[in-house]
């Protein structure tokens, strides 16, 4: 039982991380994020049923609520990059390159 | 009897004082200079106050039983580590009062001569300031009361003399003169500090912490292990040769003729080049007991007298042949200290002072007189023109040549008998062959300047005496001259030999007898030799001196024998390539290479790992990725 929920969390986690690695669209990037956080989300619900405790849940709760801050800056971030090149590839963005 | 003293300290400290209100006031006021007036009033007080204080302190010891004249000082400690103990401290016994009684006297004599001789020079409240330090590094070597006290005294008389030489710093060639003595004496220095060591280690249990002073040192000297004491004997004598311009350290004194003419007086007569000889006869009770190095130091003093001798005959320059006699006559002072007959040397060195303080104030004079000529061709007939300059002078030249009864007589004389009572008949030999040279080329200079005919005639009509200010000085010292030798007569002539018996509690000496008739069939044959190079002076160049280039063994004479061209390009142009070497291929290539190297290595890591600072996120996110997961993976495997 648990196992299948599980299995999801991480067929969603990886598909986030391919999204943030692969994807070179900024917003699709943040969408890969959020897709991360909701598989930890779902482990957290899992584990909480399964341990019959509220700990997983108040986890999750704070999880959303702390997605739904860094959504909100993300998207400012986004735009302030928008405005600086005109552009959402984040290939353009290498200003750290040695 | 109380030996310890509350002013011994004012001696040094007067001049040392004036030398800083000096300093003060010419740093301070060097734009718009203060009256000479107030400057020479300020300059005399330190050496006028220290020769006071040396009449106390003389009367003081007189009146102490002959064994235990001393007196002393300690102001602080001034350092303790282990078994060395030293104290800043001051002894004043008999050797070191006469040794005050000239320096001070004499310091005062060319002190005041100065006040004529610089009128009207830049930097005049900067020459008296240095003056007044010289006096007193002097003072500070003569009453210091160990080797570690007298080694601030003997490097001060260095840094002066640097400082003075150098005194005219436009000219390049005077600068190179004072660097010369500066590196020259270093070399000595060398010697004197590690024959201080040597002697230490020698020495330290014996010391036991015991204050590392002349008078423990003497008491200890016993324990000394035979091997050691002649070592400390020989690298003492090195710093000696240094300071006091021997064979082979005496290339610097020549040299030194760059500066005013009081300074070199200063530096020949009073200060700097006595130091040496004070320094061997201050340990005489080392060099008592190694008759080896008595040898050497007396064999180096009178070659070094012939050599400079000889140099001396040849030269153009008027303070370059006082110059060679002062190296000449310091060969003499050794020659007698070397012997074991310290007395004899250090009233050589004081009737020298006067003389040789007398020979070149004197010559100072001709100098001011014909506006900075030093070529004595180039005068001639003074004598009409500054008589009383050409009286002082040829008692000075007399008093040089050592002819009776002038003050170089009794002295030089003593020294000659000395070596040839105890023996050393080459070295009596050597030294009466230098003193009818010393004769020959002094009165040479007299013949030249004052006698014939002028060979400038536009400097001999400017020529006039110097004002009284610079001739009073002269006339004392000439007194000096004439009447110093008195103070030791030899019991031949029926003295007490007065100075000899008031050195004898400071020296460890051993008087010999000779009979009667050697004495003075010595003596007959000294004053022979000495009119014999008179009278070739005369002939040669009273009457029509011609000055034709120089051949042969002449020539070499006037070029130095090459000494300075030969030290020249066997020590100093190779250590100079040495250096060279070091700093373009030694110093870039070796010294540097651990800090050059870490600055490549961290370069080519620089380069290796920028490969991966890709600059896109997406890079970063897989950095971040694998570290998660490299982390998580070690994280279960310790569950």
């Amino acid at each position: 039982m648990i196992e299948d929920y599980l299995v999801l969390s991480v067929i969603l986690f990886c598909i986030g991380i391919l999204g943030v690695i692969s994807r070179r669209n900024v917003f699709t990037v943040l969408m890969s994020i959020e897709l991360m956080l909701n598989a930890a989300n779902l482990a957290f619900v899992a584990f909480a049923r399964l341990n019959e405790t509220m700990d997983g849940q108040i986890l999750a709760m704070m999880v959303i609520a702390v997605a739904a801050a860094e959504a909100a800056l993300g998207l400012a971030v986004i735009i302030l990059l928008h405005r600086q090149k005109g552009r959402l590839d984040s290939n353009v963005f290498s200003l750290l390159k040695g | 009897m109380e030996h310890t003293v509350n002013y011994l300290v004012c001696i040094p400290l007067l001049p040392l004082a004036g030398a800083f209100v000096l300093g003060m006031m010419h740093m301070l006021t060097c734009k718009n200079p203060l009256p000479e007036k107030l400057y020479s009033f300020l300059a005399m007080l330190g050496p006028l106050g220290s020769l006071i204080f040396t009449v106390i302190i003389f009367s003081t010891l007189r009146e102490m039983p002959a064994e235990s004249r001393y007196l002393t000082q300690n102001m602080f400690t001034w350092f303790s580590a282990g078994d060395l103990h030293v104290d800043m401290g001051l002894f004043a016994d008999p050797l070191s009062t006469l040794f005050l009684i000239f320096v001070t006297f004499i310091g005062s004599l060319i002190h005041i001569y100065s006040i004529g001789y610089m009128a009207g020079e830049e930097n005049y409240g900067k020459y008296f300031a240095y003056f007044n330090l010289f006096l007193g590094s002097m003072l500070i070597l003569v009453l210091g009361n160990g080797p570690v006290v007298m080694f601030i005294g003997w490097e001060g008389v260095g840094l002066c003399s640097y400082l003075l030489i150098s005194f005219y710093t436009k000219d390049r060639d005077n600068v190179l003169a004072g660097n010369k003595a500066f590196i020259v004496n270093r070399v000595g220095d060398l010697g004197f500090v590690l024959g201080v060591a040597v002697l230490f280690w020698g020495l330290h249990s014996a010391l036991g912490g015991a204050g590392f002073d002349y008078l423990n040192i003497k008491a200890g000297a016993s324990t000394l292990t035979a091997g050691t004491g002649l070592a400390v004997c020989l690298l003492l004598f090195i710093g000696a040769t240094g300071k006091s311009a021997q064979f082979p350290l005496y290339v610097w004194l020549p040299d030194a003729m760059a500066g005013p003419t009081p300074v070199s007086a200063l530096i020949h007569a009073a200060t700097m080049v006595t130091a040496g000889i004070y320094m061997v006869a201050r340990f005489s009770f080392l060099y008592a007991s190694y008759p080896f190095a008595g040898d050497v130091v007396a064999w180096v003093g009178i070659l070094t007298a012939l050599l400079a001798a000889i140099i001396g005959c040849f030269q153009r320059d008027i303070k370059k042949i006082l110059a060679y006699s002062t190296v000449s006559q310091l060969g003499y002072m050794f020659a007698g200290v070397g012997v074991a007959a310290y007395s004899a040397g250090i009233f050589h060195v004081f009737t020298h002072s006067f003389f040789k303080a007398l020979l070149f104030l004197g010559a100072g004079s001709v100098i001011y007189a014909l506006h900075h000529e030093q070529d004595i061709w180039k005068m001639g007939g003074l004598k009409k023109k500054m008589p009383l300059t050409w009286i002082v002078m040829v008692i000075g030249a007399l008093a040089l040549a050592g002819f009776p009864p002038f003050a170089g007589f009794f002295s030089k004389d003593e020294i000659l008998f000395m070596a040839l009572a105890k023996g050393h008949w080459m070295i009596w030999l050597i030294g009466v062959c230098v003193a009818g040279l010393t004769a020959f080329y002094s009165f040479r200079l007299i013949f030249l300047v004052f006698h014939g005919k002028p060979r400038d005639q536009k400097s001999y009509d400017n020529a006039h005496e110097p004002p009284p200010v610079m001739t009073v000085p002269l006339i004392i010292l000439a007194v000096g001259a004439t009447f110093a030798g008195f103070f030791n007569l030899p019991a031949f002539f029926s003295g007490d030999s007065m100075v000899s018996t008031w050195l004898a509690p400071s020296l460890l000496e051993h008087h010999s007898e000779a009979s009667r008739v050697t004495e003075g069939v010595a003596m007959v044959l000294s004053i022979a030799v000495v009119l014999l190079g008179i009278f070739y002076a005369w002939k040669k160049f009273a009457s029509k001196p011609e000055d034709k280039p120089l051949t042969g063994f002449a020539k070499w004479g006037e070029d130095k024998f090459y000494v300075d061209e030969f030290y020249n390009a066997f020590i100093v142009q190779p250590w100079i390539a040495f250096g060279r070497t070091i700093s373009n291929f030694i110093e870039p290539n070796i010294v540097d290479l651990p800090v050059k190297g870490t600055t490549w290595l961290y370069g080519v890591l620089g380069m290796l790992f920028k490969v991966f600072q890709a600059g896109y996120v997406r890079v970063y996110a897989i950095y971040m990725v694998i570290g998660l997961s490299l982390m998580s993976i070690f994280l279960s495997q310790s569950l």
